[in-house]
């Protein structure tokens, strides 16, 4: 019997709880004395990886990332939404085409839906110096119907 | 320690077998009844008995299929469309598809396929459109050949292709689109090419790593499109390419992709063959001159964008053919750098996005006299007085885009070099105008004006006289004095409107005469104002409008404006402050009555009172025969009467009792 309620007990606490999404575990995308990185996909769907080639305060332009995803849209065109936080407070809203009917940054654009990616490339951010403190990012991916492509919920840790 | 580990398979046990009753649960999305449906994402293993027998469209992405044959999708005989991207499929059986004669596209895309049998595709009498997009294909005889002959487009992008070559009994001839994205393509060979019997076909090679070529291997071909994208060598691309036909090349490079500098030799090969439209997008020029462009001469369309320009050379010569020139994304300075007078015969221009402010100055676009359509968005621009000097001489100008400059002045007949405009886009970039003139005169063959988020004082009267002809305004964002829209306004001198935008403009009332002046109105957006429900009187005597009220400050509508409502087509009243109470009892009925007039019914929910806050309108069930202070004073009343009656009886008793 004793056995018997323990496992309940277990499976309660393992099993999703009912129509909840499961959260995907957190990933460093880098790690430095300094510096660190963690990021979790949002995307109920599906998990992806990211990763950055160097991690260091003093961010340079067009540093090398790495990124695997499995495509669930078509992304002709391709945008990304950053929000900044620090404390909670959002202080930068951005937004960013990555792939345009006329001006295909990257050579990943016009994958179609189903498509695994691995890109390993520069990515054309711009070089500056990351304040200390922790700072949340939320990233979306999304195509030319609104539909997500990938979502992140990152954390920027600056020591 | 071996009992806690039981626990934990008996665990383990119980968790998988709810999410494998959880997963079966889950049901298709009915798009369009009995057509339409959508069953991605559900880790189905089988097609589900909900669907019915009628299926067209089947959206079935994402679930696990590790074998599909012809039992699979039996019952789904009028299958026109079918999805099957990562399913994990590896085996297509003999006869898959036999009983589906109606199916037109079939998308495989995704998934690792060990074997395709020889008569997995027969049974469709036109197959059109398939996708074999990443699913491990590294020789082209993979796919069986039998019933292909109708294909017109062939995906095969992501796989291991090495040779372009089909198989001598591969109908090609009908094909439109053949997609080999992202293969190992290094040499194209003129045998190759051959192999291909379609005429006007649109081949795309983006990706491919392209080494060499065997010179004329494209030798007398006709192409509608040939796309050559992130491509390292250029010059080895046009030497294989002698000869050929094509209606568009695109030979763009990437962030991602480091491709050589473009040299005037390199471009030499371009005088070997027949292109009418040429895109070199994100490439960088070296010694760029004016015989960078010798070969471009026939040239109808040429696509500079983001190439690191800050000028064209002058002295272009015969250049005389082109009509439509993009030059986005680059690094002028002056408008006068693009010097335009090379390009005598465009009738098409695009410099929008500029990486540095652009300064129109003036007259840059003098020698194109037959220019109709001009992007200048995106440009940073600031122009004190704008328009007149910049467009001068473009007297043919149709389509003007001036949108995302930082701010311009406009004063009276700011257009008057182009009085042909058809379209001119304003859209967020700071207009002053001085109080009182009208910038837009002479403009009356205008026919859509945007001038959302303009800053614009929305009060002068004056500011759209002379568009007689207009029939599209957006005057989103921009602000009306107090908020008010009023008798005599702006939109008197544009009468014969068909869509009017005055959604973000802080509206709080619009007078009931302000839209007398519009007859032809067929779309009216109110939306993101603060507006009230006595501002519905103003739409009294217009019928058949599209109406967007959404997000405005609309609480209770009196029976009185029920048939202006009901005298249009569409309406849209989501996000507003509804009442939900007896004294707006007859708008929800009228609302339940009409919903097939009502956009956004999900997002329209009651306010007041607070136990149906948050209720959709549809929903509501209201009671209102009596209110309780109704029952109160019919209590009273019979009681009184009661009393008044038993008296009454008394008294009458008495009185017969004393005449006895």
């Amino acid at each position: 019997m004793k056995g018997f309620t323990a496992a309940f007990l277990i499976w309660t606490l393992i099993s999703p709880s009912g129509g909840g999404t499961p959260a995907w575990p957190t990933h460093t995308a880098c790690k430095d004395s300094n510096l660190e990185v963690l990021y979790q996909s949002c995307d109920p769907l599906q998990d992806f990886g990211f990763s950055i080639d160097q991690c260091s305060e003093h961010l340079k332009s067009n540093i090398n990332i790495r990124f695997g995803i499995i495509l669930r849209e078509d992304i002709k065109e391709l945008f990304l939404d950053a929000s900044l936080l620090t404390g909670g407070v959002p202080f930068l809203n951005y937004s960013y085409p990555i792939c345009e009917e006329d001006l295909p940054k990257f050579s990943f654009c016009g994958r179609r839906k189903g498509e695994q990616i691995y890109y390993a490339g520069p990515a054309t951010n711009l070089g500056f110096e990351i304040p200390k403190g922790e700072h949340q990012v939320l990233l979306k991916l999304y195509n030319e119907n609104h539909s997500m492509v990938a979502c992140a919920n990152a954390t920027i840790i600056c020591s | 320690m071996a009992p806690p580990v039981s626990c934990l398979l008996v665990a383990v046990l119980f968790s998988a077998s709810c999410k494998a009753t959880a997963s079966s649960d889950q049901t298709c999305m009915e798009k369009e009844a009995n057509k339409i449906y959508n069953c991605e994402n559900l880790g189905l293993r089988e097609i589900p008995d909900t669907l019915p027998n009628t299926t067209e469209f089947l959206e079935f992405s994402f679930n696990f299929l590790p074998a599909i044959q012809n039992t699979t999708f039996c019952r789904l005989t009028n299958l026109i469309f079918l999805d099957l991207t990562r399913c994990q499929i590896n085996w297509i059986h003999e006869d898959t598809f036999q009983s589906h004669h109606q199916l037109d596209t079939l998308v495989l895309t995704g998934n690792p396929l060990i074997f395709m049998a020889e008569t997995s595709l027969l049974g469709p009498r036109a197959l059109k459109h398939l996708f074999l997009i990443q699913t491990g294909i590294s020789n082209l005889e993979f796919i069986p050949v039998h019933n292909l002959e109708n294909l017109e487009s062939l995906y095969l992008g992501s796989n291991y292709i090495s040779s372009m070559k089909f198989p001598g009994n591969f109908p090609t001839q009908n094909l439109k689109v053949l997609d080999f994205q992202n293969n190992a393509l290094h040499f194209l060979s003129r045998e190759d090419l051959n192999t291909l019997g379609a005429t006007n076909l649109s081949l795309n090679l983006d990706s491919n790593d392209i080494k060499g070529m065997e010179p004329g291997a494209f030798h007398a071909k006709v192409f509608q499109s040939l796309r050559f994208g992130g491509t390292l060598d250029v010059s080895v691309l046009l030497k294989g390419l002698q000869n050929s036909t094509t209606r568009s090349l695109w030979l763009g490079t990437y962030e991602d992709t480091e491709s050589q500098d473009l040299t005037p030799a390199m471009l030499e090969g371009l005088c070997e063959m027949s292109v009418e439209s040429i895109s070199l997008r994100k490439y960088r020029f070296s010694d760029l001159s004016a015989t960078t462009f010798r070969c471009f001469t026939p040239l109808r369309e040429l696509d500079l964008t983001a190439t690191h320009l800050r000028e064209l050379p002058s002295g272009i010569q015969g250049m005389n053919s082109l009509r439509k020139l993009v030059l986005n994304v680059n690094h002028f300075e002056q408008l006068c750098q693009i010097n335009a007078a090379s390009f005598p015969a465009l009738t098409d221009l695009s410099i929008k996005g500029n990486l540095g402010v652009l300064d129109l100055g003036a007259g840059c676009l003098e020698k194109l006299a037959n220019l109709r359509r001009l992007d200048l968005s995106h440009n940073g621009i600031k122009a004190s007085d704008c328009c007149n000097l910049p467009l001068k001489g473009l007297h043919h100008l149709q389509y003007l885009n001036l949108s995302y400059a930082v701010s311009m002045g406009l004063r009276r007949q700011a257009f008057q070099e182009s009085p042909k405009l058809e379209v001119l886009d304003l859209a967020f970039t700071h207009l002053t105008v001085m109080a009182s003139q009208s910038p837009f005169q002479n403009l009356p063959l205008l026919q859509v004006l945007n001038l959302s988020h303009c800053l614009l004082d929305a009060s002068n009267q004056h500011l759209l006289e002379g568009l007689g002809g207009l029939r599209q305004l957006n005057l989103q964002g921009n602000i009306f004095q107090d908020g008010s829209l009023s008798k005599t306004n702006l939109l008197q001198t544009v009468a014969g409107l068909e869509v009017l935008i005055l959604s973000s403009c802080e509206l709080l009332i619009i007078d009931q005469q302000a839209f007398h002046s519009l007859g032809n109105v067929t779309h009216i957006d109110l939306s993101h104002n603060s507006l009230m429900e006595n501002s519905i009187d103003a739409l009294g005597h217009l019928k058949g409008l599209y109406l967007n009220l959404a997000t405005n400050s609309i609480r209770i509508i009196p029976p009185h404006l029920l048939p202006i409502l009901s005298q249009q087509s569409t309406i849209n009243l989501s996000h507003n402050p509804l009442d939900c109470t007896c004294s707006n009892v007859r708008f929800i009925t009228w609302f339940r009555e009409n919903l097939h007039k009502l956009e956004d019914v999900e997002e329209t929910v009651c306010e007041n009172p607070p136990s149906l806050r948050g209720v959709k309108l549809s929903e509501v069930e209201l009671s209102c025969g009596i209110t309780a202070v109704g029952i109160f004073f019919l209590v009273v009343f019979l009681f009184l009467f009661t009393i008044l009656l038993i008296f009454a009886v008394k008294f009458l008793v008495r009185w017969k009792y004393q005449h006895i």
